[in-house]
């Protein structure tokens, strides 16, 4: 409790989300959304690439389209820039630094939404 | 003041009867500030006279009457009834019976750290100097209740060998001793400190005010960098 300031409001804590809750479950998905990401992505590139492999391709037409798809860039850049920037949010409150949990979780979700927002405008030719 | 319809879904339980966990349901009238302990007292004297649960102080100072209310772990005498509530005992600790659990196990934890400094010499029996910054800091640190909402609330006491948040805040309440001179840090990492999340779903819910994760990540910063005492 910081000086001049009355203790904080307990009677409704179980109304408001549980902020961490949502930080921690958001951190999982993103990590889960870039590791698959980067599993296809791996995978589409043997296809393109591996002369060996090439049947595949032809019998995967779809592979093109989802290089287009407006909300997997979007989901993706969200993906990955909250998890770095949440990851580096725990990293710097470990060395010290005092970043409030609530404030620091919704700032974060607002810079990744930003990069979200802004793939599926660059798509829509905004 | 206006008046509000409770509808409470309370989990009853007794281990010598029932085969399964069931629910409950009651309905309460009263004023719209009623607090969760008020619904459940009034449960108890008016509809369930053998409905288990505690309480001492109800001002939020004994930390025994914790609950799950709607899911979140609160102080029953603290949290505002809500219209509809699901109340349930404090996981992930047995239950006795409906809202009691069985502390024994927290109890132990606590003797299991032994919570008092651990001196390099004995006591000279005369007044100790202290810093009042440090007095004062160590004061707040001795404010928990030990209630368990914390430990109830951690994501990675579920997932993890994670002991809980409480005990690692009482762990760096007692490292900051001047006097104290134990591995608390290792008891800390022997806890499971190091599986924390840094989540911060203990600081919002300590109905003390107080933060076990910045307890943790102080832990972790002395592990890193080491750390000197202060007196």
């Amino acid at each position: 409790m910081s000086e001049g300031r009355f203790p904080r409001d307990t009677t409704r804590q179980a109304d408001g989300i549980l902020h961490g809750a949502v930080a921690r479950l958001l951190h999982r998905v993103t990590g889960v959304v870039i590791v698959a990401f980067v599993l296809v992505h791996v995978v589409a590139q043997a296809i393109y690439h591996v002369p060996a492999l090439a049947a595949i391709k032809a019998g995967v037409p779809p592979m093109e389209e989802l290089k287009t798809l407006h909300w997997i860039h979007a989901v993706l850049y969200f993906s990955i820039v909250f998890h770095t920037l949440y990851g580096l949010k725990l990293l710097v409150l470990e060395l010290g630094a005092k970043l409030d949990y609530r404030n620091s979780l919704w700032a974060i979700v607002g810079v990744s939404a930003l990069f979200g927002i802004r793939e599926i405008a660059r798509y829509a030719g905004i | 003041m206006s008046e509000i319809k409770v509808t409470a879904e309370i989990r009853r339980f007794d281990p010598s009867r029932d085969e399964a966990p069931r629910y409950q349901r009651f309905e309460v009238s009263g004023m719209s500030n009623m607090r969760v302990l008020d619904v459940i007292r009034s449960i108890y004297e008016n509809e369930a006279g053998d409905l288990a649960y505690q309480f001492a102080c109800r001002i939020g100072r004994c930390g025994t009457c914790a609950v799950k209310v709607n899911g979140v772990p609160v102080l029953a005498c603290q949290e505002r009834c809500k219209p509809v509530m699901r109340i349930e005992p404090l996981t992930p600790f047995p239950v006795l019976r409906d809202l009691v659990v069985d502390r024994t196990e927290i109890e132990g934890r606590y003797a299991g750290l032994h919570l008092a400094p651990m001196r390099e010499h004995t006591h000279a029996g005369q007044a100790e100097s202290i810093a009042p910054q440090l007095a004062e800091e160590l004061c707040h640190l001795d404010s928990c209740l030990a209630c368990m909402v914390c430990v109830s609330g951690c994501p990675a006491v579920r997932e993890r060998a994670f002991d809980g948040p409480a005990f690692m805040l009482k762990l760096r309440h007692i490292a900051k001793h001047p006097a104290d001179h134990g591995n608390r840090l290792g008891q800390a990492v022997e806890g499971g400190m190091l599986e924390c999340f840094g989540c911060d779903v203990c600081t919002q819910l300590c109905p003390a005010d107080l933060s076990p994760a910045q307890a943790i990540r102080e832990f972790r910063r002395e592990l890193a960098f080491g750390g000197e005492k202060r007196s």
